[in-house]
């Protein structure tokens, strides 16, 4: 399958901060990949870089083949951007809109824009900048499907969205993208949005990548286990197969790759004594933090 | 797409150029009010000696029009552009970026050619109804800075509101007030006759000026 988004080395610093250092992910034709990290991990830096507003210290990243620095207009009509805040030309309304954009695409196609705009209680003549951040969410989708884009970059998709037009939002996209065969690059600070619309995951963390995988292989993969023990003088946080622990008095959560065997044969090798072993479901929020920690 | 662009540009700007242009035709038209007025009260030949001897500048209620419509012209069209870094929108429209702003500010040279011909058509239509034509053509060399003065406003503003960054913004603020005081000379009417293709060259110098914000936003300078 083709790489619609391929980033070589990138590596960046604000300053002297180094934000990351050879950064390397790709995003796969027709997938759906949901960038996932903290506050500050890079997840704008990386948009911005995508979005060609941001020059690299070193490295490049590609879409369909092009440095994102230089995208000719032919790419760039192959691409929507949902901005940050769903950001739109808030002096217009919904007809004006649609009039605008329409002249740039050549594939225009009003219709799901306009099904999307039936389902709003907005006066046809209401400027967008009265409208609320859900209905303009609505209407930043509604003109992103109707530009017939490849490619969606979606940066913070819920942000300022309550849970019913997120709820909306993801749902409508998601059947809209595999319908289609749409590829989506999507960032959102609600970690649980994206388990229901994501293919892949890409999880940052200060300067370096700590994973990328399919979501079904990286939440059947990453497991919690918690368990009550007498410390024994192992110190299990210098594992290698220990990504994380949280403690709390004798009470340890224990997040892995491992199995629970290898975990219990572990724990026995060292003659640590443990109770009340279980394995704890993780949704993608839980193993979000979990891989990242509290803090 | 260049129709979408004027569009575009039009539905910001359309009011605000329409007010404005109907307030600097009833400032005109107040000039000759009190053109008439005069001439009226103190006879013609008298105004005629004041205005070519004395410096009379009937025309002087015009200085600042063309500054105030090239002002907020360049204001109404591009703070919405940078509210909210909406000018990523534009740069991700499948057009050249630079080929987008330029339309962006042709339309906006455009406007206001139009708005500066209809005031300056009335002036001079009216000028010739009440002076001669040597006056109407020292009156014309005079106001002409003036007119540049609204496009050299618009293209500073333009680059003033494009830049993000605030120290630069305050930077270009202050060097534009400077560069803008030299189309406000004072002197005889008519005094400005040897500088003004000078002026209008100045002015064309700038005119892009603005694509130099833009490209510092593009390159992560926000």
């Amino acid at each position: 399958m083709n790489n619609v988004i391929e980033c070589k080395n990138l590596t960046h610093y604000y300053g002297k901060k180094l934000v990351y250092e050879n950064l390397n992910f790709n995003v796969r034709e027709g997938s759906i990949l949901g960038l996932l990290g903290k506050n500050g991990a890079g997840k704008t830096t990386t948009i911005n870089i995508l979005h060609g507003f941001l020059q690299p210290r070193a490295g490049e990243c590609l879409i369909y083949g092009e440095n994102t620095q230089h995208l000719s207009p032919q790419t760039k009509s192959r691409i929507g951007f949902l901005i940050e805040g769903h950001v739109q030309y808030a002096f217009m309304d919904i007809h004006q809109i649609e009039k605008f954009y329409s002249g740039f695409y050549p594939h225009w196609n009003k219709e799901p824009y306009w099904e999307l705009m039936s389902k709003l209680k907005v006066d046809p003549n209401q400027k967008i900048s009265s409208m609320s951040c859900g209905q303009r969410s609505q209407v930043a989708l509604g003109l992103i499907l109707a530009q017939e884009p490849d490619l969606l970059i979606l940066d913070d998709f819920s942000m300022g969205l309550d849970p019913g037009y997120r709820r909306l939002f993801i749902d409508y996209l998601r059947t809209y993208a595999k319908a289609e065969n749409k590829t989506i690059f999507a960032t959102s600070h609600i970690v649980q949005d994206m388990e229901r619309l994501i293919d892949d995951v890409l999880i940052m963390d200060y300067n370096r990548v700590l994973a990328h995988s399919p979501i079904d292989e990286f939440m059947t993969g990453f497991k919690q286990f918690r368990f009550k023990m007498e410390p024994n003088g192992v110190d299990l946080e210098k594992e290698d197969f220990v990504v994380n622990l949280e403690t709390t008095k004798n009470e340890f959560e224990l997040y892995t790759y491992e199995s629970e065997k290898f975990v219990k044969g572990f724990l026995d090798k060292n003659g640590i004594r443990y109770a009340d072993f279980s394995m704890v479901p993780m949704g993608l929020e839980d193993a979000f933090i979990g891989l990242t920690g509290k803090y | 797409m260049i129709k979408s662009i004027v569009y575009k540009e039009w539905i910001k700007t359309r009011w605000f150029l329409l007010i404005l242009t109907i307030l600097g035709l009833l400032a005109v038209g107040n000039i000759f009010l009190k053109v008439q007025h005069y001439i009226t009260f103190n006879e013609a030949h008298n105004y005629w000696y004041l205005v070519l001897f004395q410096n009379q500048q009937y025309f002087k209620g015009l200085k600042f029009i063309p500054l105030v419509i090239g002002l907020v012209i360049a204001l109404v069209q591009y703070i919405p552009e940078i509210t909210n870094k909406r000018i990523k929108l534009t740069f991700h429209l499948p057009i050249n970026e630079n080929k987008a702003l330029l339309m962006m500010l042709g339309y906006g040279v455009a406007v206001l050619l139009l708005s500066f011909a209809l005031l300056l058509i009335v002036f001079i239509f009216l000028s010739q109804h009440f002076f001669g034509a040597e006056i109407v053509h020292s009156a014309l060399i005079s106001v002409t800075p003036w007119f540049l003065a609204g496009l050299a406003a618009y293209f500073l503003s333009a680059l003033v509101v494009m830049e993000a960054i605030w120290k630069y913004r305050i930077a270009y603020f202050l060097a534009s007030a400077a560069f803008i005081l030299f189309f406000f000379e004072k002197g005889m009417a008519g005094a400005y006759a040897p500088l003004n293709w000078k002026l209008a060259v100045l002015t064309l110098l700038i005119s892009l000026s603005m694509t130099f914000s833009a490209y510092r936003f593009r390159k992560g300078e926000m």
